[in-house]
């Protein structure tokens, strides 16, 4: 590997297990998924969040465990399974997944997230944008990120959002020089 | 129809929503080559596959997304310096030689993206991306080298034993697969480096499928 290449793929999967270990330590919910048929893999998480802003996230719970508390923290009382779907319906739960993948044409890591409602319907970027709050908004659209466009997942075959990774180069620069000087 | 009926439009065949993103000749390699042309596809107006199609929401999307292609593939050949160094109106001329069918305007400036330096025998890497109907992944697509450390040229052969070996795994008789490109077996002899200039996709990607031998 050269010395001007930022990130092999096992540096970033040793990177990840760090992370996923720091997440786990204070319960943030990421995990790493490997794909069945090779060895790559990807770090992903999933948070669920009711229309009106309110994020609930319970790390290490399934997907239908998560969406029961996060129903009886909002109507404040114990719900069986149907009561849960209705609820969930009538209060628009968003599903968000946030995968990070490893992308060896440009030797970086890529952010690719996607929304829906339970039922599977996807959110299109106009819903997530505004399902953002006010204070992110005006610091994403100053932020060094590219552009957001629809992509397939490499992985999964399935449509994403993905942070355009044109300037990453631009951002971590400083970042890595940095933690070189640090020698984190 | 009734306007209000209509939605995106998409196309499908035996089952399968067709990706618009990939090469046409791709999609008929991969899904339907015993089939006899004209392929026969079918067209949608209503209930759009969310969950396993991209959205194309005007002809520019298709550009973006052609663009993107190629600036990831010069990344991979030339650490995006080829690319980087045209302006806006090569990479327009690129896009429009393609839309219009113009192969001379498209040449003109794919032909920079297929040199390489004097002092080199080959690409960095080469851009390629190797598609299965069998796995769940969509395609495979790993860094690698036209050149062996010995200066050898790799061969379509030694790239296939490296990302995806059970392919042709068998030396006991007969091959399971046909390894496909633009509708023909290149031999696996064949080197990698040769086959990346002259056997790309507009979007300068190698695109490989590999199929179940036909049972005729």
């Amino acid at each position: 590997m050269e010395e001007d290449e930022f990130f092999g793929e096992k540096t970033f999967q040793h990177y990840c297990a760090e992370f996923i270990k720091h997440s786990q330590q204070i319960g943030d919910g990421w995990e790493w998924r490997t794909s069945k048929d090779c060895s790559d893999g990807y770090m992903c998480k999933i948070h669920f969040q009711i229309k009106n802003g309110t994020v609930v996230s319970h790390p290490g719970t399934s997907a239908h465990v998560q969406t029961c508390l996060l129903m009886e923290e909002a109507l404040e009382l114990p719900l069986d399974d149907s009561e849960v779907t209705e609820a969930a319906a009538a209060t628009e739960v968003i599903k968000y997944e946030y995968h990070v993948l490893y992308s060896c044409s440009y030797q970086v890591p890529v952010l690719y997230f996607r929304a829906s409602f339970l039922d599977g319907r996807p959110l299109s970027l106009k819903d997530i944008w505004e399902g953002v709050h006010e204070c992110y908004k005006m610091r994403l659209q100053q932020g060094p990120w590219d552009t957001i466009t629809q992509q397939e997942h490499p992985i999964l075959g399935q449509p994403f959002f993905v942070l355009h990774p044109c300037k990453t180069n631009e951002f971590m620069t400083p970042v890595l020089k940095n933690s070189r000087k640090i020698n984190r | 129809m009734r306007q209000e009926d209509i939605s995106e439009i998409w196309f499908e065949h035996e089952g399968t929503p067709l990706k618009w993103h990939y090469p046409i000749g791709l999609l008929f390699d991969l899904l339907a080559s015993s089939s006899a042309l004209p392929w026969n596809i079918t067209v949608h107006f209503k209930g759009f596959p969310e969950k396993d199609l991209l959205h194309c929401p005007s002809k520019d999307t298709i550009e973006a997304h052609f663009m993107s292609c190629v600036k990831e593939a010069d990344a991979l050949k030339h650490k995006s310096q080829v690319i980087n160094e045209m302006q806006k109106k090569d990479h327009k001329q690129l896009w429009m030689g393609l839309h219009n069918d113009r192969f001379d305007q498209f040449w003109a400036i794919n032909r920079k993206l297929m040199e390489y330096p004097a002092e080199e025998s080959g690409f960095r890497y080469i851009p390629f991306r190797i598609y299965q109907t069998t796995t769940e992944r969509p395609f495979i697509q790993k860094l690698f080298r036209p050149v062996a450390t010995d200066g050898q040229l790799h061969t379509l052969g030694d790239l296939l034993k490296e990302v995806c070996p059970s392919v042709i795994a068998p030396e006991d008789g007969e091959r399971k697969n046909q390894v496909m490109i633009h509708g023909i077996e290149p031999m696996l002899e064949t080197p990698l480096q040769w086959l990346s200039e002259h056997l790309s996709y507009p979007d300068n990607f190698l695109h490989i499928s590999i199929i179940p031998q036909p049972t005729d």
